[in-house]
């Protein structure tokens, strides 16, 4: 066994540790350690990255050598590797570009909790996309929920701390209906690895009994992990959540958590039951009903919406629409399609929240949507990074939402029935993400003299926060690249899916 | 040779583009004197630039070439000029005219001002009118119709009063509608005939139509509907009677006597020499054309009696006698047809003569309403007798040329198969002329013979309030009337003893038109 | 080395405009050559490249391996690159002299001299992504053009359009996808590209997604239910009406129609089927709505645009007729209408500079004060309403000739609808002329009276102020100029338009 195939082990481990350390540090060290640990951590992937590529198989690592049923075991492919390496990527920009609202929202001796809860919470992340065990993946679930939760209350305002029980009682929600999915798949097949589980599973499916068991187990841990990423109708917490807590925290909870959650979905559906099993058995066209109507009607939400963060949460109800669509589609171009999105929406939304909080800088905290006028001109980089931003989410040929909305088009041309509605609902999204992405873009383009709105005077220039203009350049053109060079990228998801079930 | 057709058109077309040029402006009317000789030098022009454009054009029509390609519009649309007797017939007539009715303006303008826009539009008419006399096929004869259309209405609007620019833009529009439908039609006809070329008897390719025969008989009644405009067929027939009152008389002359005739033209290219009279022979559109030429004899000669503004009850009048002609084509016999030939030469010199006459009373006495004419016979006994004339002519009493040409009309109608029609039109014909007689004698009777000894002052004095629009020399007291000037009166008899003589010295011109007939039918 | 050529004409005025704001100009007049200078350098490479017609495409990057931005000429092409690279250069001199008043100007230049490229790049795409992708940025870079005075209408014209335009777009989305899976290759072939055997059974779907197409692409050229943009966006600057609303962007919309009906979907599949008469019907409606909302503005520059919305879908009708023929006749009158509206839209431009005046009751007797301007217009103006012998009734002749020769039962419906079209023209056009030739004496108390009303009522919306009549003049050469080059032009194409026609009918020609 070669060294690189620990690391993933080792990132989980890292990621976990570097919490407890940092409760005990003070705040500044703490931000370093955390620093240090994430770049660490990327560096890790990266390596295992290349090193699946080279050998261009899966393997599984069981910790400690005990083999099932007692071992717990991860499992590594290109996919896994590759998802572990941009959500580092994407977390180590969001914890740099809201560094400084992590310095001024937070108080002096909470700062290193928050650095707690970061660990916690991209050791679950990563966890989540190892894992090759349900109980395992179910634990971290939890953990993952816990953390978020603090993310959001560090706050410690009002609105935060609602947002915060909300966003609790929602996700336990969604735990409990997973916790009761596994329990009923356990008890039906006997296991927790998804390997085994999946002959078991294959196996009742040539016998034809358990039928209705099987078809609730799916359903439970379908529903409880939509509620936790927020699908269409159980997104009521997303606004507040993504709204109201610290800056760095709503670019990690929109563009990772909840996208987590669906990567494991996503390996329930291929690796555990079977995707052939869940697609006979309909869930995924609930799964696509409601991913439509989610990206109809997270927009239509994001249009009345005026406070421009929450804007940018709705809008994420609506991209998370997209990625269930996908998904829902039921086919292996569909789920790259979802995939890929998956990608474009960390890399736009995390893009979109620091673009925001520098306009709203400029224009006295303020996140009303009036008070933006002309703040593009207050801050420029911010003013073209939210713009980027915006256009990547309509859909706009050289950023990535084209390409991501080429590949769920595409996607839904090999199946018959859902084909009219997938183009009816990209079409429909697109024109309403361009009307309140673009309304923005307008109104932060609007001189406010012109609109006779009285607006702070401060601007910004690039040199005063380096470390945030860097972010959002590398963002900007992780979207570019995302959208140029997309033919590397998705082959690489391809074949990551191919040693993925 | 065949170049010297676009004599006639180019030259008086540039001249008068030529006056439209802003070269000199502000000399005319700054002073009496400049003004004067400013104006000589204008009739002088126009006058040379006139007479020499109808010699050519005449000596063109009856001696020159007969036919010439000027360019190609499009891929197989040749603007194509071909002289034949149809057009010889009107080119004739309206040479005559033109060149009269410009005699009578150089003097009836001075009251009327702007004379140099006035003559440049006049003369820019003359030379498309003389084109679409030559137009060899429908597509320039439509080409030409456009411009004429154009051109005319700044004649209309001359005045520039708001009435003048409604009326002028009612005309605008009536036309272009017509025309429109003509285009229509065109367009069907370009597709279902060999060629768009006149030729007598038509040009409808019979096997390529046959199965579209519908559409056809539609875009063939559309387009007569859509010429009909220009000649005053109802439902098109409402811009006469408000255009003619509010133009100068000269141009209400030749609205009336010539461009009304062009629409009677163009309906005549378009029956005889491309659908040709056997596709239409027997079909709802026939029926449909002479219920509808019908009904505006009748109505506009109704509508005439009624009226008491002067030229507006001629405009009536025109729409009237026009359908006349329209009727006398659409019984698409030989008689019928050399009738409606000899009326569009009658009416022509009668109807300016009369238009002439209104303009003379409306230059020296500013009357413009029919009971203000009392008595003007005593005033100015010359200008009313020419009016007499002109008016038996129109009613038909023999031996004008007027009796003539319904007698031929009458005698084609009852010749002709046409089941009730045959004896219906007639009538119609007949109590229309006692209509006519009823609204233009009593003119003249009363112009003799006035009812009161001198009402004239006082309703001159009430309706120059209402009409001072009208009316340039309203108010003038009737102590100061006297006979026009002989420049306008010349013209006027001239145009009236045509008008009388035609009908003496029948004849020839018989001849002629039935030589025309007899080749289309 | 003449393939990269068609590159460079695409870049070098995006490149050049984009550089605008960011040059160091000390004075109006160096950014005044520069720009000029680009734009006619353009032109003149464009122009070149007409003539030596390379036969080869350039790649000029690669999204995948089947998306692609590529550049290649043909003839469809050449038509509208001949047109854009004509007009381009006379209004951007135009519009220095337009623009001398307003603020902003290197911005406004410099999306000016963008939108240039983007629709160069619409013109030579060699396949439906890339006209696609140039499509949308289409969109965005005239979008600011619109908004440029920041009024709150501007701002709200400029919303508009762009939700039309980007909405739009996303249906026409649906099509691109489609002919990329089921067309044998992206690149626009005569006769389409679609794989009959890959299709099967799927007919009708296709038909769907064709119409979605169509409408998509056609928001652009502003079709009925998608019309309302174009008006509301005259509150733009009116070089930017006259090039990009009357020519650039709408043309570009009537260009990606013809594209997908002829080079994509490919005509015979569609020609008959229910899928023609779902888009006939709204084009034939528009053909009259455009006309008669043109009838009721009193507003000069709406007035031309819902003008412009009726125009344009003539040309859309020719497209849906889906013959030969119908393209022969939609790219004649994509010619003539856009020598003519550019031409009305100088004139109204000419009139609101110099008078200040943009309501047509307010232009009573403005003819003898500019006189060389309203001559100009009328002859616009008759050649918008088709008098024979000018532009407007060659287009119109071929349209109805296409019309006539197609079988389908609502071509006779239209041709109807271009005859009453044409009347309302009339009717729009001419009554400004002649009422600002021959001022009705009668009421010119009352129409300064309501002049002045209207005036008060729009006082915030132009801040232009109104010339007393008196000192009402003819614009200087800059803008006469081009008047009458136009002017020229437009008899030129009247009297002897059969070059063009023969080449439109060889292009047509390559379609079965």
């Amino acid at each position: 066994m070669e060294l690189v195939q620990n690391f993933p082990f080792i990132t989980i481990i890292m990621a976990l540790f570097s919490g407890p350390l940092c409760s005990v540090l003070k705040g500044k060290t703490a931000k370093w350690v955390n620093t240090v640990v994430l770049s660490l951590i990327l560096l890790m992937s990266c390596a295992v990255l290349v090193f699946t590529l080279q050998t261009g198989e899966a393997y599984v690592y069981q910790m400690g050598h005990f083999s099932a049923p007692w071992g717990n075991e991860i499992r590594i492919g290109v996919l896994e590797a590759f998802m572990a390496v941009f959500f580092s990527v994407v977390m180590l920009l969001c914890m740099l570009g809201g560094r400084r609202e992590q310095m001024e929202e937070l108080e002096e001796s909470k700062q290193n909790l928050y650095y707690v809860m970061v660990g916690l919470l991209l050791s679950s992340l990563l966890a989540l996309i190892y894992t090759n065990d349900l109980f395992t993946a179910y634990v971290f679930v939890e953990i993952n929920t816990i953390s978020a939760c603090g993310l959001i209350m560090i706050r410690q305002n009002g609105h935060s701390i609602v947002a915060a029980t909300r966003y609790m009682v929602m996700s336990l929600l969604g735990s409990g209906l997973l916790l009761m999915g596994i329990c009923y798949l356990y008890d039906l097949t006997g296991h927790l690895l998804m390997s085994n589980i999946q002959e078991q599973v294959a196996l009742l499916q040539e016998s034809g009994e358990y039928h209705i068991p099987l078809l609730i187990a799916i359903t439970l841990m379908s529903v409880g992990l939509a509620i936790k990423s927020a699908l269409f109708p159980f997104h009521s917490w997303v606004p507040d959540a993504y709204g109201y807590s610290t800056l760095s925290s709503s670019a990690i909870l929109s563009s990772l958590v909840s996208k987590g959650y669906i990567f494991l979905l996503i390996k329930i559906f291929y690796r555990v039951i079977g995707i052939d099993v869940v697609r006979g058995s309909k869930v995924v066209n609930v799964l696509f009903v409601f991913g439509v109507m989610g990206m109809i009607f997270g927009s239509i939400n994001a249009i009345r919406e005026s406070n421009i963060r929450r804007m940018i949460a709705y809008s994420s109800v609506a991209q998370i629409g997209y990625i269930y669509m996908g998904l829902g589609l039921g086919t292996a171009n569909g789920l790259i399609a979802s995939l890929f999105h998956i990608l474009c929406h960390a890399a736009t939304k995390a893009l979109l929240f620091i673009a925001a909080s520098g306009l709203t800088d400029v224009s006295g905290k303020d996140p009303d949507f009036f008070k933006l006028t002309g703040s593009g001109y207050r801050n420029k980089l911010a003013g073209v990074a939210f713009t980027v931003g915006s256009l990547s989410m309509v859909g706009m040929p050289m950023f990535s939402g084209f390409i991501s909305k080429i590949l769920f088009a595409e996607a839904a041309y090999e199946t018959t029935n859902k084909l009219i509605p997938t183009m009816i609902a990209l079409a429909l999204s697109t024109l309403l993400n361009a009307i309140y992405f673009l309304k923005t873009v307008i109104r932060i383009y609007t001189p406010s003299y012109r609109a006779g709105i009285k607006t702070d005077n401060r601007t910004i220039e690039m040199r005063e926060q380096p470390l945030k203009s860097v972010v959002l350049i590398l963002f900007i053109m992780l979207n570019l690249v995302l959208g140029l060079y997309s033919e590397p990228i998705v082959n690489t998801l391809m074949s990551g899916l191919r040693m993925f079930s | 040779m065949g170049v010297c057709i676009l004599i006639p058109v180019l030259l008086p077309v540039i001249a008068g583009a030529l006056l439209l040029l802003p070269l000199q402006r502000d000399k005319i009317g700054e002073e009496a004197d400049q003004r004067q000789s400013g104006l000589s030098l204008l009739h002088r022009i126009v006058g040379s630039v006139m007479a020499v454009s109808a010699a050519v054009s005449l000596i063109v029509a009856w001696t020159g070439a007969d036919s010439f390609t000027w360019f190609e519009l499009m891929e197989g649309l040749p603007v194509y000029f071909h002289i034949d007797d149809v057009g010889r017939l009107f080119i004739t007539v309206i040479s005559i005219v033109w060149v009269l009715v410009c005699f009578y303006s150089f003097t009836y303008m001075e009251h009327e001002g702007k004379e140099r826009r006035f003559f440049a539009f006049y003369l820019i008419v003359y030379g498309i009118l003389a084109a679409l006399c030559f137009s060899g096929n429908l597509v320039t004869l439509y080409l030409f119709y456009e411009l004429m259309t154009l051109a005319s209405m700044p004649m209309v609007l001359h005045s520039g009063t708001h009435e003048a620019v409604m009326a002028a833009l009612k005309y605008l529009f009536y036309s272009l509608c017509g025309a429109y439908m003509g285009l229509f039609g065109i367009f069907f006809l370009y597709k279902y005939c060999d060629s768009l070329t006149f030729t007598a008897g038509g040009t409808l390719n019979l096997a390529l139509a046959d199965g579209h025969t519908g559409i056809l008989l539609a875009a063939v009644f559309l387009m007569i509907i859509g010429f009909g405009a220009k000649a005053g067929m109802f439902p098109l027939h409402a811009w006469l009677p408000a255009a003619h009152p509010v133009a100068p008389s000269p141009a209400s002359a030749v609205l009336s006597g010539i461009i009304a005739k062009v629409g009677v033209l163009a309906v005549i290219r378009v029956v005889y020499y491309i659908v040709g009279s056997e596709f239409i022979r027997g079909t709802w559109v026939q029926t449909a054309w002479m219920v509808l030429a019908l009904l505006t004899v009748f109505m506009g000669s109704m509508l005439a009696v009624r009226e008491p503004v002067f030229k507006k009850r001629l405009a009536y009048s025109t729409v009237s006698q026009v359908s006349y002609i329209l009727f006398g084509l659409a019984v698409l016999s030989q008689t019928a047809m050399e009738g409606a030939l000899l009326h569009v030469v009658s009416h022509a010199f009668a109807k300016c003569t009369l238009f002439l006459t209104a303009g003379i009373f409306l230059y020296r006495a500013g009357f413009a309403r029919v009971e203000q004419l009392d008595g003007i016979g005593k005033k100015m006994p010359k200008t009313l007798w020419c009016y007499t004339l002109a008016a038996l002519t129109l009613v038909g009493i023999p031996p004008t040329s007027g009796f003539i040409s319904k007698w031929y009309l009458a005698q084609g109608s009852l010749e002709a198969e046409l089941g009730g029609f045959s004896w219906v039109g007639p009538a119609i014909l007949l109590l229309s002329a006692l209509l006519t007689a009823a609204y233009l004698l009593t003119i003249m009777t009363n112009g003799f013979f006035p009812k009161k000894k001198e009402p004239v002052a006082v309703s001159a004095r009430e309706s120059g309030k209402e009409n001072a629009d009208c009316a340039g020399a309203a108010g003038k007291q009737a102590a100061e009337l006297t006979e026009a000037p002989v420049g306008m009166l010349v013209p006027l008899a001239i145009l009236a003893a045509i008008a009388v003589l035609l009908g003496v010295f029948p004849n020839p011109l018989i001849r002629f038109v039935s030589e025309i007939a007899a080749s289309v039918l | 080395m003449s393939v990269i050529i068609l590159a460079v004409v695409v870049l070098l005025p995006i490149v050049g405009g984009a550089l605008i704001p960011v040059l160091p100009f000390r004075k109006r007049t160096q950014m005044m050559v520069y720009t000029e200078g680009i734009v006619l350098l353009n032109s003149v490479l464009a122009l070149s490249v007409l003539l030596t017609r390379p036969e080869d495409a350039f790649v000029l990057f690669r999204f995948t391996s089947n998306l692609t931005l590529s550049f290649k000429l043909d003839g469809l092409g050449t038509v509208f690159v001949g047109l854009i690279s004509i007009l381009w250069p006379l209004a951007t001199l135009y519009a220095f002299e337009y623009m001398k008043h307003e603020e902003h100007e290197k911005f406004f230049f410099m999306f000016y001299t963008m939108t240039f490229g983007i629709t160069m790049g619409i013109a030579l795409a060699e396949d439906i992504v890339t006209m696609y992708c140039f499509y949308e940025m289409l969109t965005l870079v005239t979008v600011p053009l619109v908004l440029h005075t920041l009024t709150r209408e501007a701002v709200l014209a400029g919303r508009n359009y762009l939700y039309y335009s980007l909405g739009g777009a996303a249906f026409a989305f649906i099509g691109v996808i489609f002919i990329l899976i089921y067309g044998t290759s992206p690149d626009f072939t005569a006769g389409g590209v679609l794989d009959l055997d890959k299709i099967g059974s799927r007919t009708n779907l296709l038909l769907l997604i064709y119409v979605f197409c169509f409408f998509g692409f056609s928001v652009k050229a502003a079709m009925f239910p998608f019309s309302g943009w174009l008006p509301q966006a005259g509150v733009a600057p009116t070089p930017v009406t006259a090039l990009l609303h009357a020519v650039a962007v709408v043309k570009a919309g009537a260009f990606a129609t013809m594209r997908i009906t002829y080079y994509s979907f490919g005509t015979e599949f569609l020609r008959g089927t229910w899928a023609q008469t779902v888009v006939l019907i709204p084009v034939i409606f528009t053909i009259v709505y455009g006309c008669s909302r043109a009838l009721k503005e009193t507003h000069l520059k709406r007035r031309l645009a819902w003008s412009t919305v009726s125009n344009l879908s003539y040309i859309l009708f020719g497209v849906a007729l889906m013959t030969p023929l119908g393209l022969t006749g939609a790219l004649t009158h994509m010619v003539c209408h856009a020598v003519i509206k550019i031409c009305s839209f100088f004139c109204a431009g000419a009139i609101i500079c110099q008078s200040g005046r943009e309501y047509i009751f307010q232009l009573d007797g403005l003819g003898r004060k500019m006189p060389k301007v309203f001559a100009v217009f009328t002859v616009s103006g008759l050649a918008l309403m088709g008098v024979p012998g000018l532009p407007g009734f060659i287009s119109k002749w071929n349209l109805v000739k296409a019309a006539l020769d197609s079988a389908h039962p609502l071509a006779i419906v239209g041709v109807a609808a271009l005859m009453i079209s044409a009347l309302l023209t009339a009717i729009y056009m001419l009554t400004i002329s002649v009422r600002a030739f021959v001022p009705s004496n009668a009421d010119r108390y009352a129409v300064t009276q309501t002049a002045e009303k209207g005036v008060k009522r729009s006082k915030k919306k132009a801040e232009r102020k109104i010339v007393p009549y008196d000192e009402v003049r003819d614009p200087g050469w800059m803008m006469i100029l081009p008047l009458c080059i136009f002017v020229i032009a437009m008899v030129c194409l009247g009297l002897h338009p059969q070059p063009l026609l023969a080449f439109f009918g060889s292009i047509a020609a390559e379609i079965h």
